[in-house]
């Protein structure tokens, strides 16, 4: 456990009287992929949330390389080098797509009061930029404003800025869900590739096949707890699983 | 040019550098303010009280004004990161009624009379008056409207519009509303400051009802009307509202209605500004505008 | 102590002219987020109507009835035309577009009426009370039971009927509220005609109450109401007239009675920045 990059331990957090995560627990290796999924309503999102810094946890412990984070505020979380993307896209919609990511490059360059006297227009960050949306393919599109994006590319974009932050850990919150086969492909790819690179994954996803495809193990949650948790083949078998999502209208979506 | 014109754009002229501090606050970052008139008014009061009771110059005055002017930028800053929009609107209203209090109740602020005899701006030797008065107003405009363009190519000013389109998206990529946030209130309460102090030099005479509410309903109407967000809508917009009175002054006793039926119109039709997104004068002008990037 | 009994008595008509002034700005701030500061001119509207009507016809029943119908039609007016179109903008749309329809309304009154302040000698149908040596105007009386009778039928309609229903929904979530198969538009445009009807209510009383209209007389009101919707909570209607008559008894017990040397009229905002202080979102907002 103490070689983890993410740890999560009895993450809980409660709304009024819904215990929307209560009381889980997973460990996360550098370089792996790990799949969180569960039926609508699990706590997932909300799990990404507790992570990210969005939420303040009522209960329970967020450790990532070393460092205790829960209670961190966003930006804190990001600049430690975890990026996310959100399952409702939020782009910066009257910025250009370039000027969208170079906002994420921020993320750790302008200490102090340097904003202020620093450019972000600078031709090499403008690079680095350019360099991220070739990898998710959107270079041709740098100029367009960010609001006119149809959700597949914005899906990408999203995608790009969480890479510009996320030098250690990627969340990536249900990027696959409105996207063509094609695109499908291209972006499973995309993720072998960062993998590849030496980032590690934590993803939510519905597409139950890309899930099972792309990771070394599954976490699977449900009513905000923690079902199972094990190798794709042997979560497919679980039959507690298999009732979470057919028992809850969910068998579309079902392993 | 003649009196009466040098006086109505030196007018234009200040309130354009107060809207400019306002475009910072709610047209870059994206937090509302219906309260700036309160620090044109501590802008004001400051300088007054600086030259009329401690002996300083405008200029020697304008560093400590603008110091004041930023640490009350500061306070009103405070509440909009734990405030939700509609929260912020009413106290920035709230903040102008108290401050309006303040200068007509605290006897140090004059009370009811106000500050009187502040002396005229020098340079090198000479006071300043009429058309001079109004190349100083045109060269702190250009400044002010310089400076923030700048701060739009400077990191601070993308955190800042990264906020106002999506204040978790950008938390989430390491930008801190705190500091982004707090930032743009003191830069904009500083211009406000600026504008105040060439206010106070110039009337040579301020009072409380000089700092009303409505007033602050004017600059935010001049913002809007210009453009919220953009280089020159602020001056654009100073420069409408700012004539318009003037413009209707035959209408005499329907002056005010004419000046509201037209604000309804163009809020009602054309909410994005003169210069805003989706404008009609943009639509027109974007051949002219848009230049290819290498 | 019957000095402070009288003031007491007068502060809490105060608060009940504010809470019938609030109430119409809570509901419509409810199910549609935006600041009605125009509602302050409606309300000066229904003051300058029920003057109208009342030295054309010597009936006060009929400038009540003319000046709800009247103002019912002006809110709905002003709904449609201009709020309704604007709500997709950043909510600074919609304000501004409220405080030039109030100056206009207030303009309008002020060129068609002339700017002297016009009296309201009415004689309101209630007997005046002597209580322990204490007086009770037939106006007072009729402001406590104006507010008592229209607080009591809100509170029925929002309870206790379907349109009740339909509105707290829309007040909660629009978009749900639509799913649901409620036409939120109906709803808000419903929501202002009751409101503007108070409105209409509130000003005559306040014209009788004080023996004055005069343009501005919305003014004051207008902001003061802002800052105890934000006291009681935004959305909700019984936080704001709870703090509406808590504003009332303080401006006069503090200001009227005891003579603390403090603005009148600043201490709504002052509450209200003590009340956020505390707790965020007012006090009985929920989170």
């Amino acid at each position: 456990m103490s070689g983890a990059l993410l740890e999560v331990r009895d993450l809980a957090i409660h709304f009024g009287g819904l215990r929307a995560v209560d009381g889980v627990s997973f460990a996360l290796e550098r370089g792996a992929i790990l799949g969180l999924l569960g039926p609508n309503g699990a706590g997932k999102t909300v799990t990404f949330n507790l992570i990210s810094g969005v939420y303040k946890p009522s209960a329970g412990q967020v450790w990532f390389d070393g460092r205790r984070i829960d209670g961190l505020p966003p930006q804190a979380v990001a600049a430690l080098g975890l990026g996310r993307t959100f399952q409702i896209v939020r782009p910066f919609p009257t910025l250009t797509v370039l000027d969208n990511v170079l906002a994420a490059l921020g993320v750790d360059r302008y200490p102090g009061c340097s904003s202020l006297w620093r450019s972000w227009r600078s031709p090499r960050e403008r690079a680095r930029a350019m360099a991220l949306l070739e990898r998710v393919d959107l270079a041709e599109l740098a100029r367009r404003q960010a609001g006119l994006l149809p959700l597949g590319h914005l899906r990408r974009l999203e995608l790009a800025r969480a890479l510009a932050v996320g030098r250690k850990l990627l969340l990536l919150d249900e990027s696959f869900s409105g996207l063509r086969p094609e695109e499908i492909h291209k972006l499973e790819q995309l993720i072998r590739d960062i993998r590849a690179g030496g980032l590690t994954v934590l993803l939510i996803e519905h597409n139950m096949r890309v899930a099972m495809g792309l990771s070394d193990r599954i976490v699977v949650m449900d009513r905000g707890r923690k079902l199972a948790e094990g190798p794709p083949e042997a979560i497919q078998r679980d039959e507690r699983v298999i009732e979470a999502y057919l028992g809850r209208g969910g068998a579309a979506d079902a392993p | 040019m003649s009196g009466y014109v040098i006086t109505i754009l030196t007018q234009i002229a200040i309130q354009a550098i107060v809207v400019c501090g306002l475009n910072v606050i709610v047209g870059y970052a994206g937090q509302i303010s219906l309260g700036h008139a309160a620090f044109f008014g501590i802008g004001a009061y400051s300088a007054a009280l600086l030259s009329t009771q401690a002996g300083f110059s405008f200029w020697t005055a304008l560093p400590l004004v603008l110091a004041i002017c930023a640490l009350c930028g500061l306070l009103l800053g405070l509440p909009s990161l734990r405030l939700k929009h509609d929260f912020l609107a009413i106290t920035t209203i709230g903040i102008n009624f108290i401050v309006q209090a303040l200068f007509l109740y605290v006897p140090f602020f004059g009370g009811a009379m106000g500050i009187s005899n502040i002396p005229r701006i020098r340079f090198l030797g000479e006071p300043l008056r009429g058309a001079h008065f109004l190349y100083l107003a045109l060269a702190c405009l250009a400044l002010v409207t310089f400076g923030c363009w700048l701060f739009t190519r400077m990191f601070a000013g993308l955190a800042c519009f990264a906020l106002r389109e999506d204040e978790t998206a950008a938390s989430s990529l390491g930008i801190s509303p705190v500091r982004f946030k707090l930032l743009a209130f003191m830069l904009g309460t500083m211009c406000a400051g600026l504008g105040g102090s060439l206010y106070a030099h110039y009337m040579r005479f301020v009072s409380a009802d000089d700092f009303s509410f409505p007033l602050s309903v004017s600059f935010l109407a001049m913002l809007v009307l210009g453009g919220m967000g953009s280089l020159l809508g602020p001056l654009a917009g100073a420069l409408v509202l700012g004539a318009l009175p003037e413009l209707f002054r035959p209408l005499a006793e329907f002056r005010i209605l004419f000046y509201a039926l037209v604000l309804l119109l163009m809020i009602r039709f054309q909410p994005g500004g003169f210069f805003g997104q989706g404008s009609v004068l943009r639509r027109r002008l974007a051949p002219l505008l848009t230049r290819r990037r290498p | 102590m019957k000095l402070f009994i009288e003031q007491l008595l007068n502060g809490l008509a105060t608060g009940s002219i504010y809470a019938i002034i609030t109430l119409g700005l809570a509901l419509v701030y409810g199910v549609m987020r935006i600041l009605h500061v125009a509602h302050a001119a409606v309300f000066t509207v229904g003051a300058y109507l029920g003057v109208a009507v009342f030295h054309a016809t010597g009936s006060l029943a009929l400038a009540f009835l003319a000046s709800m119908a009247a103002c019912a039609l002006l809110g709905v007016l002003i709904e449609r035309a201009v709020y309704f179109p604007l709500l997709r903008f950043p909510p600074y749309v919609p304000l501004i577009a409220s405080i030039a329809v109030m100056l206009t309304l207030e303009e309008l009154c002020r060129l068609l009426a002339g700017p002297q302040i016009l009296t309201f000698e009415a004689r309101l149908p209630l007997p005046s009370l002597d209580l322990g040596g204490v007086h009770l105007s037939s106006t007072l009386l009729a402001v406590y039971l104006f507010t008592a009778v229209i607080l009591a039928l809100l509170w029925y309609l929002s309870n206790r009927t379907e349109f009740g229903l339909a509105m707290r929904a829309t007040s909660q979530d629009m978009a749900i509220a639509s799913a649901q198969g409620i036409d939120s538009h109906r709803v808000i445009s419903l929501t202002f005609v009751i409101g503007s009807a108070i409105a209409a209510v509130g000003g005559i009383l306040v014209g009788i109450y004080y023996n004055q209209v005069y343009p501005t007389m919305g003014a004051v009101p207008a902001y003061k109401t802002l800052a105890l919707i934000v006291v009681g909570g935004m959305g909700s209607v019984s936080g704001a007239v709870i703090a509406a008559l808590l504003l009332g008894l303080a401006e006069t017990l503090l200001i009227g009675y005891l003579n603390v040397p403090f603005p009148r009229d600043a201490l709504a905002f002052v509450a209200m920045i003590a009340v956020l202080v505390w707790r965020s979102e007012g006090l009985l907002g929920s989170r």
